[in-house]
């Protein structure tokens, strides 16, 4: 390529003993949306961190209009005209969007703050690209889509000429993505260059022209986006498997059209499992987060929960978890009335939950294997042995599941907090899994995870709704809702919004429901 | 998020076989080990480094520290009646600690359960011994346990910070003893607000002669072994350390956890009780004004240098005895204050919570 705008070559980027990066280059055209197409853990955004500054990679160079670059923070890279925009934004909450933007750049005179300059600014560049932003919100009263355009106009006030964003459609329904893919358009049009970094296939081709695939730290292809097609793009990213539910999987992980896919993966039975009837929850201010929510779940089903972050996902989760208290309204599992029962109750009659915060909820972290796997059932019977807890027992039992459930770690011994994201899921699986639970309640919960552990959580789930288990999933994930959901049911503002059988499910409905949009509302 | 934070797994070594197991398990030994030993040298040269700034020989100091304890068969003694309050102050404040609360009231424990123990003990003077022990080291830590229940219970039902509660309530302990001490149970001629003797009966049978050790040591030997047992084995125990290591996902997986916390504090309040029983029973014969002495600061340190190990603590609190008892001797000798040792301990728990941060620093390369 003649005159590219970044060159990346031979980056190595090391963490202890791991190989994040491992040789990879890159070159992005000027006028181009690049894709970085790969996993999670396949080593995208560490190379991004890489150009932005926020790593100093162990080996490599970096060319921007043909110069080398030497970046060592992300305030050299501003510099260099490189923008990033992360998944979590770095946002003052009660400042405008003006101010947010302004923050950090060097504004007139130290005793007076003139914004009008800068408000005329943001405003062109919010028109060139249609970027819509009012310069004069406040930031916390704006949804993510909206925050996230702030963001943009941050790295383009700045003057970027390369923005990267990295995995920016998370959480924006398809109709905001619709939009930024036509902001991306309207920036390589003006002679800008962006990279996108996703793992969902779909997205790279309808707005990328050119995309390299990463897998395992490395740089598997780089790819002109007409020579290409799903397919080929989902075996290089993936890898070509001929498993029972691969469909799924593809479509789940964002590689294929998941609206398409006919093949299901659970096995619906005729008992209902969960009725839930009228239930409200609160959250921890004491507003009503979840609003005359009705669901009936049969023995094997899933019923999938899309929905943007924090239209009171957590509380539903935590509410049919037995965790939060049902300030109204009932939920019977097996037929039996669960409501004010204390959390051990609803473990002991089948309920599990995998929550969203791995972390924070799911595991003591200073805390062996063996401890965690007991977690929650020491005081049955299986366990105590004379009144004691039998930790030989115990050990033995969380050996076979390090095997069954492929953790990676050094023995039961090994303490949780040391372990990556996915064999943290894979423990918190293998509990969930060892008391054959009758409801299993997922929240996000392959958010974060490398392919091969989100391959694993789906087979987790096929496996238990074999056995009859039900399975609420609680996702972000549009995609991953709509392959694996016998059911799809949009959340909106702690109410029900619409529902999809699968096989009928048309994701902008969806996403319009989702927002409040959609017709099934009343 | 990153996608450093979820790193291939295929790009890390997988697990190593059997005969790998040995030298990591050594190395994690090493790792545990190795920052006490630091930072006790380190303590003693910064200490000795005071102690020759202020004019005086610290070798011959630290010489009186280290070996009074083991040169005479009374400077032994001395230092297991030491240990007793120290340690027992110092499960008082780890036990709570294990659930992720603050017990700062140890003293305030010790003293209303020598208020318990001395009651009995002067109450019923008269029964013989195997009656009238028992039932004052059960008054002592009963005593203690209601005292810190107090504050177990205003931080279940109000939120009200506990180590607010306990700090206070070691104000109130100090007037109650006084109190009974000059009024209730006095004894004129202590010249020092005491109370009487307790009976003949209420008193832990020494063991050997001049001076003989209390039982109260092979009381709280056997007491080892039972909290080592009840943290580890007993669904409690798990519970509560469940709650230490992560409160949000104790509550998740169906702990009560306020319930626990209540709890945790009104053990570490019991055990801190049978401490006060102990030194009446063993050590004074009666209760008298100050026999806290600094035992709450000291099982605090050895609490927090145990860092939430219970099979450390005894080992720890001992060797704080050792320098305790060999602050008076190193005074006498060396003509350095007996505050010398606080501040060596001071130092000790510094260089050790500063290791933490080293450490981490060092295994991240």
């Amino acid at each position: 390529m003649e005159n590219p705008r970044l060159e990346m070559r031979g980056i190595v980027k090391t963490f202890g003993p791991v190989t994040a990066l491992d040789a990879v280059d890159l070159v992005v055209g000027r006028n181009e949306v690049h894709g970085l197409l790969g996993g999670n853990g396949a080593g995208k955004t560490t190379l991004m961190n890489v150009l932005y500054g926020l790593y100093r990679p162990n080996a490599g160079e970096v060319l921007l209009d043909g110069q080398p670059a030497s970046i060592g923070s992300p305030k050299d890279a501003i510099a260099a005209g490189v923008g990033m925009v992360h998944q979590t934004f770095l946002q003052v909450d009660n400042y405008t969007v003006t101010e947010n933007i302004v923050l950090g750049t060097d504004v007139p005179g130290p005793l007076r703050l003139d914004l009008s300059d800068a408000k005329a600014r943001i405003r062109e560049l919010s028109e060139r690209f249609g970027l819509t932003v009012d310069p004069d919100a406040v930031v916390e009263d704006l949804p993510v889509g909206v925050r996230q355009r702030v963001e943009i106009l941050k790295a383009l006030y700045r003057g970027a000429k390369l923005l990267i964003l990295d995995e920016p459609t998370t959480n924006l329904t398809p109709q905001e993505v619709d939009d930024l893919f036509g902001s991306m358009r309207a920036m390589v049009d003006d002679g800008m260059s962006v990279v996108l970094i996703t793992h969902k296939i779909r997205e790279t081709l309808s707005v990328c022209d050119r995309m390299t695939v990463m897998r395992d730290g490395r740089r598997v292809e780089t790819i002109e986006r007409a020579d290409t097609d799903a397919e080929h793009l989902a075996e290089k990213m993936v890898g070509s498997t001929t498993d029972p539910g691969a469909a799924v999987d593809a479509a789940a992980l964002g590689a294929v059209d998941a609206e398409k896919v006919e093949e299901i993966l659970s096995s619906v039975g005729t008992t209902t499992a969960v009725a839930v009837r009228d239930l409200v929850v609160v959250n921890d201010q004491g507003h009503e987060l979840i609003q005359g929510f009705e669901l009936e779940l049969r023995e094997g089903e899933i019923v999938g929960i899309a929905g943007v972050a924090g239209n009171g996902q957590v509380e539903l989760a935590e509410a049919l978890a037995g965790v939060r208290p049902l300030r109204s309204g009932s939920v019977e599992v097996s037929g039996r009335s669960m409501g004010g029962l204390a959390t051990s109750t609803w473990l002991h009659h089948g309920v599990a939950y995998v929550p969203e915060d791995r972390h924070r909820d799911g595991i003591l972290p200073t805390a062996s294997i063996t401890e965690n796997l007991v977690l929650g059932s020491q005081r049955s019977p299986q366990v105590r042995r004379r009144g004691l807890i039998d930790w030989g027992a115990a050990k033995q039992r969380a050996v076979d599941a390090i095997a069954e459930f492929s953790v990676r770690a050094n023995g039961p011994a090994t303490l949780v907090g040391d372990l990556s994201g996915g064999n943290i899921q894979r423990v918190i699986l293998a509990r969930a899994f060892a008391r054959q639970p009758r409801m299993l309640i997922l929240h996000n919960p392959t958010r974060g995870l490398d392919i091969g552990s989100t391959r694993f959580v789906y087979q987790q789930v096929r496996k238990a709704t074999a056995a009859g288990c039900a399975v609420l999933l609680i996702s972000e994930d549009l995609d991953e809702v709509i392959a694996l959901s016998d059911r799809v049911i949009a959340l909106y503002q702690g109410s029900r919004a619409g529902e999809w059988q699968h096989g009928s499910v048309d994701a902008y409905a969806v996403g319009r429901s989702m927002t409040g949009l959609g017709e099934a509302r009343v | 998020m990153s996608d450093t934070l979820t790193a291939p797994p295929s790009a890390a070594s997988g697990p190593p076989a059997g005969p790998g197991q040995r030298p990591r398990r050594v190395v994690e030994a090493l790792w545990l080990v190795v920052p006490y030993i630091v930072s006790v040298v380190l303590a003693f040269v910064v200490g000795g480094l005071i102690i020759a700034a202020i004019g005086r020989d610290p070798f011959a100091a630290f010489e009186s520290v280290l070996t009074t304890s083991f040169n005479t068969r009374f400077g032994t003694i001395e230092t297991l009646h030491k240990w007793v309050p120290v340690l027992l102050c110092a499960y008082a404040f780890a036990i709570p600690l294990a659930t992720g609360k603050f017990n700062i009231g140890a003293e305030g424990q010790l003293l209303v359960g020598a208020t318990g123990g001395v009651a009995l003990g002067i109450l019923w003077s008269d029964l013989p011994m195997v009656l009238l022990l028992p039932c004052v080291l059960v008054a002592g830590a009963l005593s203690g346990a209601v005292w810190a229940g107090i504050a177990a219970f205003l931080m279940t039902k109000f939120q009200v910070n506990e180590i607010l509660s306990t700090v206070v309530l070691n104000f109130i302990s100090f007037q109650l003893i006084d109190y009974v001490a000059s009024h209730v149970w006095p004894d004129r001629g202590a010249g020092h607000p005491a109370t009487t003797p307790v009976g003949e009966g209420a008193l832990l049978p020494g063991i050997g002669q001049a001076p003989p050790m209390h039982t109260g040591v092979l009381l709280t030997v056997f007491l080892v072994i039972v909290i080592a047992v009840f943290m580890r084995r007993t669904s409690t125990g798990f519970e509560m350390r469940a709650v230490g290591a992560n409160l949000r996902a104790a509550q998740v997986h169906g702990i009560r956890t306020s319930r626990l916390a209540g709890a945790g504090l009104v053990v570490g309040g019991a055990v801190a009780g049978l401490a006060g029983a102990i030194e009446v029973a063993g050590v004074h014969g009666k209760m008298l004004e100050g026999m806290q002495s600094n035992f709450l600061i000291l099982g605090i340190i050895v609490g927090l240098m145990a860092r939430g190990s219970m099979l450390a603590l005894p080992f720890i609190a001992f060797g704080i005895a050792v320098l305790e008892v060999g602050a008076g001797s190193m005074q006498r000798t060396a003509q350095v204050p007996v505050e010398m040792v606080l501040i060596i301990e001071a130092l000790i728990l510094l260089f050790l919570l500063l290791s933490d941060i080293a450490r981490a620093k060092i295994r991240r390369h």
